[in-house]
């Protein structure tokens, strides 16, 4: 489908928790300009997302990292990534344990009760056994815990990352996989004192990505991608909206970054559609 | 474990949503601090029930720009606070400034009301409040009301048990133009209201309501709520209804954790947007800190211009990198 020059942009994203709303009514007011004017339009889960995104209902979608990487398989690779936060250019698993347990390395995770978050959390289930499978363990005798609690937002809401660490409280599991992100929130521990502590901690991976199929004309995305690049911490009414989305500044895409998932993807048998 | 309580919580909410968590100790409330400002949340406010357990009020996201949040009349230097006196013949239990009949007068005197009131009109300040103890203990209470009226709109902050006799014909020598009357009742009936602040307060308080009335004063009405009590609110408004007071002038505040109180919301210069108040001892940020050296502007109390540029000064940093909310306490 093409694009017409001069019509406003439309955004794709996931309604994860109800502040996605004031966060892009945040990010229309700041493209509301001639080159760069666009709209919104929020989805119930990323299969949608992706499926929109084909279809050509959106000209771009704010995909998580598995949702990158389905547009990508589902579309033989036509699409264009277009930017992403500097947090998703850093982005790991962190594996962390009950404080005391001075449990270190993939070696002491093998032997134990692992949690994991969301079946389709990429940083939160299916990274996590791709780098401990990396690393030598051997993922199909590991014990596993998962929780799907927020099925089909590819753990966005971090909810079941937060019952992987109630697990770890309670000692029904020894280990849970949670994203850095979580990890950062609670301070890396200091935030818990004498709760927790780090296991092990994977390689940095790519999480989330604008996405437009490759028959975008670069006219029309390219000034609003050099507008959204501008976006500067040091303006209180741009630090609004980076810190509600959870970044400093956006930056081009990396797509090394998206290596291990892709790896993951074929050797957990993911399915690429949904 | 509040701090899960919040990452599950927040995580639902819209930005500028509030939520109560439960806190367990001091130490735990310092986490809150600290996770609010890490993650780009609001530490409201606190509520202390006993010395280190209560609740903190939560809200998802930074504080707006004050000049969207705070309307003209409150911000910084729109108000002028003064503490004529801080003797009363009350000893209620939650005074913030611990008044009673035995406390030591420390009058401001109407030499230097007239002085600040002079130079806080030229500075820009757009209403007096006379406070105390209680202000209708004071022999020329009624002159120093003339000289604030004369510059700038004025409210005078009473019990209301005092208009007999000389009181009365103080009261009626005030004038009804740019003046008004702040009378505090605590509950619709006597029982909760006597019991902070005296057998037979009540009562008199109400005969006092009318009596400013009769005589075409603006009244306004404030009621101060504990925790612990049944605020009844839907009764309180039905008295104040009843006795015509509308309800833009009916003032609905907790108690705060100052003075004599052993429970409130507990105030720091940091969690208040300051009115600056003058008292014989200093200027302080906020009334309900008039004791409190950590809300203490400055001990010179003239000249009061460079105390109000200050305040001003120090709002305008403490917003631009807030890392608690500040909120209106609500005086008046």
């Amino acid at each position: 489908m093409s694009k017409l020059i001069g019509a406003p942009l439309l955004i794709g994203a996931v309604a994860y928790t109800p502040n996605v709303v004031p966060i892009w009514e945040g990010i229309r007011e700041y493209f509301d300009e001639p080159d760069t004017a666009m709209d919104f339009v929020l989805f119930s889960n990323y299969g949608r997302l992706v499926d929109a995104l084909q279809a050509g209902m959106i000209d771009i979608a704010w995909n998580t990292n598995l949702a990158y990487a389905r547009s990508v398989l589902q579309t033989d690779g036509h699409v264009r990534a277009l930017a992403m936060r500097d947090t998703d250019a850093n982005f790991s698993t962190v594996f962390v344990g009950a404080a005391g347990s001075g449990w270190s390395g993939p070696e002491d995770i093998a032997t134990r009760r692992l949690a994991l978050g969301s079946a389709d959390s990429a940083h939160a289930a299916i990274l996590p056994l791709h780098y401990l499978r990396a690393a030598g363990v051997d993922v199909d005798q590991l014990h596993l815990q998962r929780f799907n609690s927020d099925i089909g937002k590819h753990g966005d809401t971090g909810r079941s990352e937060l019952d992987a660490i109630d697990a770890v409280l309670a000692g029904d599991a020894d280990v849970a996989a949670i994203g850095i992100t979580v990890w950062e929130n609670i301070g890396r521990g200091d935030l818990m004192p004498g709760m927790l502590e780090p296991v092990w901690q994977t390689e940095t991976y790519s999480h989330c990505m604008f996405t437009a199929l490759d028959t975008l004309p670069e006219a029309v995305y390219a000034p609003w991608v050099a507008k959204l690049l501008a976006m500067d911490w040091n303006v209180p009414a741009h630090r609004r909206i980076l810190e509600l989305e959870g970044l400093t500044r956006w930056v081009g895409p990396h797509l090394e970054g998206y290596e291990g998932l892709f790896q993951a993807i074929k050797e957990q048998g993911v399915d690429s559609r949904w | 474990m509040v701090i899960m309580a919040l990452m599950r919580t927040l995580e639902q909410m819209t930005e500028g949503d509030t939520a109560e968590f439960a806190v367990s100790s001091a130490s735990e409330l310092e986490l809150v601090r600290r996770w609010c400002d890490k993650t780009g949340n609001t530490l409201v406010s606190t509520l202390m029930v006993e010395q280190d357990t209560g609740h903190v009020t939560v809200g998802r996201g930074r504080p707006r720009n004050p000049g969207s949040m705070i309307p003209p009349n409150r911000m910084p230097g729109a108000r002028l606070w003064l503490y004529t006196n801080f003797h009363c013949n009350l000893a209620c239990d939650y005074c913030c400034v611990a008044s009673s009949p035995k406390t030591d007068p420390r009058l401001l005197g109407i030499d230097n009301i007239q002085a600040l009131v002079t130079e806080a009109a030229d500075w820009g300040v757009q209403e007096l409040y006379l406070t105390g103890g209680e202000p209708f203990l004071l022999p020329d209470i009624d002159v120093i009301v003339r000289a604030c009226v004369d510059r700038l709109p004025t409210t005078l902050l009473t019990n209301g048990m005092l208009f007999r006799g000389q009181g009365l014909r103080k009261l009626q020598a005030m004038p009804r133009q740019g003046f008004a009357l702040q009378i505090s009742v605590d509950s619709p009936t006597a029982e909760v209201h006597d019991s902070h602040r005296g057998a037979g307060s009540w009562k008199r308080a109400l005969a006092g309501i009318r009596v400013a009335l009769d005589e075409g004063f603006t009244v306004r009405v404030a009621a101060t709520i504990s925790a612990h009590d049944d605020p009844a609110l839907d009764d309180l408004h039905t008295l104040f209804d009843g006795l015509g007071i509308p309800r833009a002038d009916q003032v609905i505040r907790p108690i705060a954790l100052q003075g004599v109180a052993e429970e409130g919301v507990a105030i720091t210069r940091e969690s208040m947007i300051p009115e600056v108040t003058v008292t014989a001892e200093g200027i302080y940020w906020h009334p309900v800190a008039a004791l409190d050296d950590q809300a203490l502007v400055s001990r010179q109390i003239l000249p009061l211009a460079p105390a109000l540029d200050r305040v001003s000064e120090l709002f305008t940093e403490q917003w631009s990198s807030v890392t608690s909310a500040t909120s209106m306490f609500a005086c008046a």
